[in-house]
């Protein structure tokens, strides 16, 4: 065919910007939503453990949302739907303001913080109650049994699906793509665009992203090698 | 120094504890026997409220331990209890097991408390696993992690919920051990078992239970060469 | 918001069709339906080689693995758009191009729901079928997949939720799906993205959240069926 796979070519002058560019906000974009996400995954678990069957349906309906509706459908809400609902100043104010980053990250940190809600509940519930019994017969209160006894066990269970659910929010951010976030997948896009150096452009960016997401992985096996513990 | 008075206890429309009253006295050892489902273990989780009771009252030196203004975690210091599944702390080394209540509630500092803890392992004769994980440990091991995590805490009385019952029967007298010289050091016991052995050696009265009721007490040649009791005689043979 | 579904229900429900293509839910469906079918052999093949003691069979199947479960699924389509077309030597729609990475993709995530789902199995099973003298493959294909398949039924229809979920991609590349077709009501209305869009999430919430309740009603009878009361969800 005589085609010639050329990667140096784009990784030049402003192409290799680009791709600086749409990585580093990737990365942002997974960094900012993973704290929203976290933020809100960790009330919400507060929340569904309080005695109130209201609140619980509450959170279950949230959770529910977020699962069963495709990502891109959520995000499409946020960003075409959600500003029609604002006050005219705040929308004006949103739009003049990269709204699309923002408003990305408002919906990949609230669908996280679904999954987070989950795996933080299961990792307290998998702790037996007899460990709350010890500590609390030693004469611990509740909330120091929890912080030095429950806390400290569910956090090992839960820290490898919380890796997990890390890689794939890096993963679907490539998802803001669709509203104009100019994340590494949207970058990748403009470079072949503007090259033609279709491989090439997605050589790089498939090289950047699987880089990332075994590091992730390592991680992840990491932890679950360490912090593994054999109860009984 | 604990006392039960006509204790009551439903779970749902069973009733376990029928109307028990008994007292230990300070420096006594109390063995509690009983077939299961006769409610002894129930009865010695009441004393740290780790169960309810429903009806009568149970006193730890002369107050009700469900008594408004009693600190119940205060309470629960000064009583030591060991469970029959250990429940040590996963996470934890066996030193680290002992020395969480020792920093957190003593508030002793790190060496001291360490150097504390090092003496209670030293006690149970593993002061050479102290670094080494529950998961490590023989289950007569961890029994004897959690024995000294309890008398760590200076405790006044120590409550025993079948503490060899999960144990391999090779294991059953590493525990029996430490638990004879407890007891031979003063220390005022309860302690709930299927031991024959050790109630005829070691305690000072045994408490036969059937049916959430107290139906013989007294010395352990008495109660346990003489029983007036059906079952209780059947109880012991069928022990034996 | 009624409104919209009156006058738009028919794009919604099947696209263009009979005029042009079909599309819409019915698209996303066969999407769904086709990709989850057609990744199944793949899936099966694939968690085999994993587990075979054959190096030269169990290294690319764990490199196809890693690669699919560290790549968007996004990436994975732009491949497939730009790749097939040259392999093939002619033009490849959206809906092909989509349904290709699908299959691909579903199939890597299966392979391991299979893999795992023959390693949870007791070895006992696998041995008494060898000392009855079965060879490799009756003993995989009678005795050890059957049990495997049965096991994971919910896991099954969990993993054809989450190819729905997937199918909304097709967004991106003019594939002509519901969300695709939603896509288009709103450029024609203009004025109202979030009660389309609301209407969207809403069909694909129903949907989803009616076979998600089916899988755990599923996922409870499997439960009682091996005797563990309440056992824990996969």
């Amino acid at each position: 065919m005589g085609y010639v796979f050329d990667p140096a070519a784009v990784l030049t002058g402003q192409y290799l910007d680009w791709f600086i560019w749409g990585l580093a906000t990737t990365i942002a974009l997974t960094v900012a939503a993973w704290l929203l996400g976290m933020t809100i995954g960790i009330i919400l678990t507060l929340v569904r453990m309080l005695p109130f069957r209201s609140l619980e349906w509450l959170v279950a309906g949230y959770v529910e949302y977020h699962r069963n509706v495709p990502l891109l459908v959520q995000i499409l809400v946020w960003y075409f739907g959600v500003p029609q609902l604002l006050p005219r100043a705040i929308r004006m104010w949103v739009n003049s303001h990269h709204s699309e980053f923002l408003l990305a990250m408002v919906a990949l940190g609230l669908a996280s913080a679904a999954y987070i809600t989950e795996d933080l509940r299961s990792g307290i519930r998998s702790i037996p109650k007899t460990q709350y019994e010890a500590a609390r017969s030693i004469g611990f209160n509740y909330l120091q049994a929890m912080s030095y006894v429950i806390l400290p066990q569910a956090l090992r269970i839960v820290i490898p699906p919380l890796i997990n659910q890390t890689l794939l929010l890096f993963k679907n951010t490539s998802l803001a793509m669709a509203i104009g976030v100019g994340e590494l997948t949207y970058r990748t896009r403009e470079v072949d665009s503007y090259t033609f150096k279709t491989f090439e452009a997605f050589a790089v960016a498939t090289v950047l992203y699987l880089a990332i997401s075994f590091a992730i992985m390592a991680l992840g096996s990491f932890a679950d090698r360490r912090l593994k513990l054999e109860i009984r | 120094m604990i006392r039960f008075e006509a204790v009551e206890k439903w779970f749902g429309q069973h009733q376990v504890l029928a109307g028990v009253t008994g007292e230990v006295k300070r420096g006594e050892v109390v063995t509690l026997l009983g077939s299961s489902g006769s409610g002894k273990s129930t009865l010695i989780r009441t004393v740290t409220r780790l169960e309810g009771i429903q009806g009568g009252q149970v006193l730890f030196e002369g107050v009700d331990v469900a008594g408004r203004g009693v600190d119940i975690n205060r309470l629960r210091q000064r009583v030591g209890f060991v469970f029959q599944a250990f429940n040590l702390f996963p996470h934890l080394s066996a030193l680290g097991n002992i020395t969480l209540g020792l920093e957190r509630l003593r508030k002793m500092r790190k060496a001291a408390a360490r150097e504390r803890a090092m003496t209670e392992l030293d006690r149970v004769g593993l002061a050479d696993k102290a670094d080494a994980l529950p998961s490590r440990l023989s289950g007569g091991q961890r029994q004897r992690v959690a024995i000294a995590r309890a008398l760590a805490m200076d405790p006044d009385v120590m409550l025993f919920d079948e503490p060899t019952s999960a144990l391999d029967p090779e294991m059953v007298n590493e525990v029996l051990r430490v638990m004879r010289t407890l007891a031979q050091n003063g220390m005022t016991m309860v302690v709930v078992t299927h031991e024959i052995g050790f109630a005829r050696e070691v305690a000072d009265t045994v408490w036969f239970l059937d049916k959430g009721q107290i139906v013989e007490s007294g010395p352990p040649a008495e109660v346990l060469d003489d029983p007036r009791h059906d079952r209780l005689r059947s109880f012991l043979s069928r022990a034996r | 918001m009624l409104e919209i579904l009156e006058d738009n229900w028919l794009l919604f429900l099947i696209g263009q069709y009979p005029h042009g293509p079909v599309g819409g839910l019915a698209m996303t469906l066969f999407l769904a339906v086709a990709g989850l079918s057609l990744s199944f052999p793949v899936a099966i093949a694939l968690a085999l080689a994993r587990l075979s003691p054959r190096r030269w069979l169990r290294g690319p199947a764990t490199a196809v693995v890693y690669v699919v479960r560290g790549l968007p699924l996004i990436m994975f389509i732009f491949w497939t758009y730009f790749a097939l077309p040259l392999l093939t030597g002619h033009a490849v729609g959206g809906v092909e191009t989509l349904l290709f990475a699908l299959v691909i993709y579903e199939a890597s995530y299966l392979s391991e729901i299979i893999r795992a789902g023959i390693e949870g199995l007791p070895k006992g099973q696998a041995e008494a079928a060898k000392a009855l003298g079965l060879g490799y493959f009756p003993t995989t294909f009678k005795v050890i997949l059957p049990q495997v398949l049965h096991n994971m039924m919910p896991s099954l229809v969990s993993q054809f939720v989450s190819t729905i979920k997937e199918t909304s991609l097709g967004y991106v590349i003019s594939a002509n799906e519901v969300t695709f077709a939603a896509s288009q009501v709103n450029n024609q209305l203009m004025t109202q993205p979030f009660e389309v869009y609301g209407l969207l999430a809403l069909t694909y919430f129903t949907l989803c959240f009616t076979l998600t309740s089916a899988a755990r009603w599923l996922e409870r009878r499997l439960a009682a069926e091996r005797g563990g009361l309440g056992a824990q969800p996969a």
